[in-house]
């Protein structure tokens, strides 16, 4: 059983003196999976992910790592594990093909730099300073030397943030070929359709825990209200207070959209379009969609995500 | 690796490799000292001069000093200028030499050559026989030879740069790589620790060591100055010097969160170690109780033995007082720094 979990952690904890990051967290990871860790800032992603990857210790609890213990194969795992920090600033006087030369260089066995440098799509920066990137390029290298070693287990940590679309796009590209190879990939994240696009299963945490757990279509179907109605307005949207007194369930407000979670799209649809005719609403446009994982999110914790 | 980077970094290299020759040959020069010849001496006068001060104009020149003669106005406009230490004023045996109370150090050595020049005319204007003088002989404190203010100060930068190396270099680059993750990153990599900082010091040493040749070389070709002692003996302290500075780096490095803070922390360091130790000046004219800190410090007896050593040829075991303060301060910086250390 053990053999086919990457990851194993039980009870968790870790406070910073009077802030407890993390309180209580369980978390197994199935080899050859890619898993989300999903939640808004401060909610204890980085600092679950630096207890995995040994370099936290934690208050209580117990981690296996490739069913390693950190306290005596702490070399060993190391060896097989590739992590790659939120913002990585190495020395911008080192060359791009300098840099997947100089931490292969630390491990017994090393993937060339050329091949790295062709997975990266970075075969015309191999003789470039890294001031010279840009910001794409910059994570995809961070992402290379994670995987200098031709690790089993690799380490994301928000690895898009900050990035534009097509950037962003090039990261997930990496992390799916990763996938196919057979690693496993534990990654962080607060975009929802990140993790709904990469992740095999997701983990949403907020203050600590890890509220719920699952595939994302598993997270979504489990909804109360897997449905959102949004309904839009031309200009800035008047005042909700007359609506949800008649809707009588809450009502998420985003500028000049009402998003109204429906329980049941046929016929809850119905009741909110006499609803809409009652009060007379300027109304734009109305449209149905499937619940996403920032629903969910909101859902369980009653708050945004980018809060 | 490490020495390529150096290189990539014009600003480091200055410092630690350039720095010191430049100081050297500027310094050097400047007070140059022994060298005579090509001193000038203004003189203020307002005729022609008399036969009494063609006697004064032939013996100054006897002394390696030319005149400057000007007039009243163009003299004066000179010493408004800020930087004669001192200029001779009146003719034909009413003389006045007027001195710069900021540059009293300089003026006096015109004065006294100035004074003897003027005896020496005195005495051919009345058909005397030159007076006779106090036999001078130039020699450093160990007695080898004698040198020009330059081998003075060749040691002391050999020392200072010790000091550079482990207060600058190694603690901006401890404190950055721990604030920007780099440490962090590195600490994931099956990496030993000791192999890493083994590394840094190596790099390290070797480029002190570069600079230290550097300096001993351009010290030959431009100020003919050379080792008097054994190379292994200098070789030996400074790289006891380098593990004292470098723990000072790391010590202090462990002291600060961000680079900015760190700079603070590393001049506050640096300038009174520098001030204290003599790199520049001799520290003779100051309050007792400060020598006797000053010698307490690690730069003082460093240089002090390194002196020893390149001016003066003394042995290691002549030097031991000096080399067990260093030693004393290395082993409680180590192990204090290694105590503070923290990878992340």
């Amino acid at each position: 059983m053990t053999d086919c979990l990457a990851i194993e952690a039980i009870g968790l904890r870790k406070s910073f003196r009077d802030v407890q990051a993390v309180r209580g967290l369980d978390l197994r990871v199935v080899r050859g999976e890619v898993f989300g860790l999903l939640g808004p800032n401060g909610a204890g992603k980085t600092t679950t992910l630096e207890m995995l990857e040994g370099l936290v210790l934690p208050d209580s609890g117990q981690i296996r790592v490739l069913g390693m213990d950190w306290r005596d194969h702490g070399t060993a795992i190391r060896t097989r594990i590739g992590v790659q920090f939120q913002s990585t600033e190495l020395d911008d006087q080192v060359k791009v093909r300098e840099a997947l030369e100089m931490f292969g260089s630390f491990y017994p066995r090393a993937r060339a730099p050329s091949e790295l440098l062709r997975l990266l799509h970075l075969e015309d920066k191999a003789d470039a300073y890294q001031r010279r990137l840009s910001g794409g390029q910059r994570q995809r290298l961070a992402l290379g030397l994670a995987l200098v070693n031709d690790p089993e287990l690799v380490f994301l940590d928000e690895p898009t943030t900050g990035l534009d679309p097509q950037a962003r796009q090039g990261v997930w590209d990496l992390v799916r070929q990763l996938k196919g190879e057979g690693r496993t990939v534990l990654l962080t994240t607060h975009y929802m359709e990140e993790a709904e696009v990469l992740c095999d299963r997701v983990g949403i945490m907020d203050r600590g825990q890890i509220l719920q757990l699952g595939t994302p279509r598993e997270l979504i179907a489990g909804l109360q209200q897997p449905s959102i109605a949004e309904i839009e307005f031309l200009g800035s949207a008047p005042d909700v207070g007359p609506f949800t007194a008649q809707w009588g369930k809450p009502v998420e407000v985003k500028e000049q959209i009402w998003a109204v979670p429906l329980a049941d799209a046929k016929k809850d649809l119905q009741s909110l379009l006499v609803c809409i005719e009652a009060l007379n609403l300027p109304m734009q446009q109305l449209h149905v969609r499937r619940a996403s994982l920032e629903d969910v999110f909101l859902q369980q914790t009653g708050r945004s995500l980018r809060d | 690796m490490g020495l390529i980077l150096y290189t990539r970094i014009p600003a480091a290299l200055f410092w630690i490799v350039a720095f010191p020759v430049v100081m050297l040959l500027g310094l050097g020069t400047v007070f140059g000292g022994t060298e005579t010849g090509d001193r000038k001496l203004v003189w203020e006068q307002s005729g022609p001069p008399s036969p009494a001060d063609a006697l004064l104009i032939a013996a100054l020149s006897e002394r390696g000093t030319a005149v400057d003669p000007l007039s009243a106005a163009d003299a004066e406009a000179r010493w408004k200028g800020g930087k004669l230490p001192a200029m001779l004023e009146g003719r034909d045996g009413r003389y006045r030499l007027r001195i710069n109370n900021y540059l009293v150090g300089q003026a006096m050595q015109t004065e006294a050559m100035v004074q003897e020049a003027f005896l020496v005319a005195q005495a051919r204007a009345h058909g005397l026989a030159d007076p006779a003088r106090i036999p001078v002989v130039m020699s450093s404190p160990g007695g080898h030879r004698g040198g020009p203010y330059a081998a003075y100060l060749l040691p002391g930068l050999l020392g200072l740069n010790l000091l550079m190396m482990g207060v600058f270099s190694t603690g901006i680059v401890d404190v950055t790589l721990r604030a920007k993750g780099g440490y962090k990153r590195l600490a994931t990599t099956p990496l030993p620790r000791y192999v890493y900082l083994g590394a840094q010091l190596t790099v390290r040493i070797i480029v002190v060591l570069i600079a230290a040749a550097l300096l001993m070389l351009v010290g030959a070709l431009a100020f003919h100055i050379h080792n008097e002692g054994s190379y292994a003996g200098l070789l030996l302290v400074q790289m006891l010097g380098a593990a004292c500075f470098i723990s000072l780096g790391y010590l202090l490095a462990s002291f600060a969160q961000t680079p900015e803070v760190y700079s603070g922390i590393a001049n506050l360091t640096f300038l009174p170690l520098m001030l204290l130790s003599g790199v520049y000046f001799s520290l003779d004219g100051a309050p007792v109780w400060l020598q006797r800190t000053a010698d307490l410090l690690p730069l003082t007896p460093l240089l002090r033995v390194l002196r020893a050593i390149f001016n003066d040829g003394a042995d290691l075991a002549s030097q031991w007082t000096g080399i067990a303060i260093v030693a004393a301060w290395t082993t409680l910086l180590f192990a204090v720094a290694t105590r503070r250390f923290k990878w992340v």
